[in-house]
């Protein structure tokens, strides 16, 4: 862990009006890793996400990708550096196959020389869905569309991939199926950020675990220091404290 | 899987060298009154693949291409105007170089604003440039839209005229559909059709999607200004009403979907059929056209919301789906 760190958000702050959606956060990932963000609902995780990816410019702080600083610069210039993203809600090219899909991100994506047939292949198998490669995406199920979208972002070679909650709305096993994927994802050199509210996931599969409240962070850590953390417990069940005010 | 077998596209290919070849020999055989509708349903063709490349691959339908045909037009014209001595055979080449350049300033200049907007309210104003366009040329005095102006001959003494411009549209519509064929096979094709899927994915999966947008936007209407300088010589004489029509603002989506939006041969088969429609099967009910039109657009709408491939593409697929099921 002595590398440099590939991502550094440092004081990073969103506010939309009134509303402080992000309050001055600051954390690095390390290369290789698999780090979770958690948090309830409205805690600014995927506002987090829009931050780093560009589709939102923050109020306060950077963000920086390697040696670069990426804070307001265009999503498309950042993916050309190595960030890519898995929406939470999938948002397949529904007119297109699945194969045609993932080689838009292989075609497109970071910059480099590639051989696209390879990538997009590659691809495919990585997230587990080189069988349907030739269906039209508007075929999949919810499940096979996760698995698209995850083949899709790590098809253009990036770095550093931002999966939103890839396991929502997946049952028991679909849900062992794409913690496996983000395994091999991770065996294969690229670094994950995740959201995810999958508790047992998150504790599986993690490195490393943020916690957002409000737009905090309160909680960095292991998985299992992070699972007993006062703080986090009060974050998500309340305290005594509140209950009686 | 988009790869077609190499045999396929030679197939298609050699399919399409003998319908030009065809097409090509055609007036030496057709009366007068076909050549003139041969001519138009090319000239259509042409255009409607020209709107396509911006309309259909990138899926930012244009209600507004006529202000392009308009502009190069009269740019040509005034120009060719200015130097009365210029030789027949430079004539045209001088106008298509004008016109052409004139529309790639206007589109390069509208681009960003006008693309940032979406779907409907990129295509209405789209019709709002078109009619500014139209009423500036027709109000400025110098650009001599209300007044006329005359285009002088560039067919050669010896040639039918008609005949001419029919194997010029041929010749333009050949380029055209080759242009936008090498743009869909190539990376700003793929762009451009991620574009049309789902902008905001496309711009994630670092698709530069202003900067695609903006060319193929620039593309179209060059294109589509260089085959209203032809039309305006085929007229001889052109007022702002002549050239910046909005049957042609409301034809060229028309063919797109009638044929299928987003395919190379949907406009060619839109246009050649409305304009066959229109021209000979109502030939002799001239105030019904725009009726029709509209008629067939709300039901191509309704009905057959991918045009007339789209339907065939049904069609094919819908026994393969049944089977894996």
């Amino acid at each position: 862990m002595n590398d440099a760190p590939i991502l550094r958000v440092e004081g990073l702050s969103k506010r939309f009006r009134g509303l402080v959606a992000i309050d001055g956060v600051s954390f690095t990932i390390q290369p290789g890793s698999i780090t979770s963000i958690i948090g309830p609902n409205g805690a600014g995780k995927s506002t987090l996400f829009n931050l780093v990816t560009g589709y939102l410019s923050p109020t306060t702080g950077e963000v920086h990708f390697r040696n670069t600083q990426i804070t307001g610069i265009a999503t498309n210039r950042i993916a050309e550096l190595g960030v890519a993203r898995a929406f939470q809600i999938a948002r397949p090219f529904r007119d297109l196959s699945v194969f045609d899909n993932v080689r838009i991100g292989a075609l497109f994506g970071k910059r480099g020389v590639r051989d696209v047939g390879a990538t997009t292949s590659r691809a495919l198998d990585l997230a587990g869905i080189a069988h349907l490669s030739a269906a039209p995406a508007n075929t999949l199920t919810v499940g096979q569309l996760r698995h698209l979208e995850v083949a899709r972002a790590i098809a253009t070679r990036a770095d550093l991939l931002l999966a939103d909650e890839p396991c929502a709305g997946l049952n028991p096993t679909e849900t062992a199926a794409m913690i496996e994927v983000l395994r091999q994802i991770r065996a294969s050199g690229v670094t994950v950020l995740l959201v995810e509210h999958d508790m047992p996931s998150v504790m599986e599969v993690s490195d490393r675990v943020l916690v957002l409240d409000a737009g905090r962070m309160i909680a960095d850590g292991p998985p299992a220091e992070v699972a007993a953390d006062a703080r986090v417990i009060a974050a998500y069940l309340g305290t005594p404290d509140a209950a009686d005010a | 899987m988009t790869r077609r077998p190499a045999l396929t596209t030679a197939a298609a290919l050699l399919i399409g060298v003998f319908c030009v070849a065809l097409l090509a020999a055609a007036p030496t055989l057709m009366p007068p009154f076909y050549v003139r509708v041969g001519q138009l349903m090319l000239y259509s063709a042409a255009l409607g693949v020209a709107w396509g490349i911006l309309g259909g691959f990138a899926g930012y339908p244009s209600f507004g291409h006529a202000a392009f045909i308009g502009v190069g037009a009269f740019a040509a014209g005034l120009t060719e105007a200015r130097y009365p001595g210029l030789k027949l055979e430079l004539r045209l080449v001088v106008g298509l170089a004008v016109g052409g350049g004139a529309c790639a300033v206007l589109s390069a200049a509208i681009a960003y604003p006008i693309l940032r907007l979406r779907g409907t309210f990129f295509a209405i104003a789209m019709l709002g440039v078109s009619h500014v366009c139209a009423e500036l040329n027709n109000n400025v005095d110098a650009l001599q839209g209300a007044l006329g102006l005359t285009l002088a001959n560039i067919a050669p003494e010896a040639w039918d005229p008609a005949t001419v411009f029919y194997e010029l549209y041929l010749a333009a519509g050949v380029i055209v559909l080759f242009i936008a064929w090498e743009i869909k096979r190539s990376k700003f094709g793929a762009g451009l059709l991620a574009i049309r899927e789902d902008e905001d994915t496309a711009r994630m999966l670092g698709v530069p999607t202003t900067r695609y947008k903006n060319a193929a936007f620039v593309i179209s209407a060059v294109l589509t200004g260089m085959l209203g300088v032809i039309y305006a010589h085929s007229l001889g004489y052109i007022t702002t009403d002549s050239v910046y029509r909005d049957d042609t603002n409301l034809n060229l989506v028309v063919f797109s979907l009638l044929g299928g939006i987003g395919t190379l041969a949907g406009p060619v088969i839109g246009a050649f059929l409305l304009v066959f429609i229109t021209q000979v099967v109502l030939g002799n009910l001239l105030d019904f056209h725009l009726f029709a039109t509209g008629l067939l657009l709300v039901v191509l709408v309704l009905a057959a919301p991918g045009g007339i491939l789209g339907l065939l593409r049904t069609m094919r697929r819908r026994p393969t789906v049944v089977a894996a099921e």
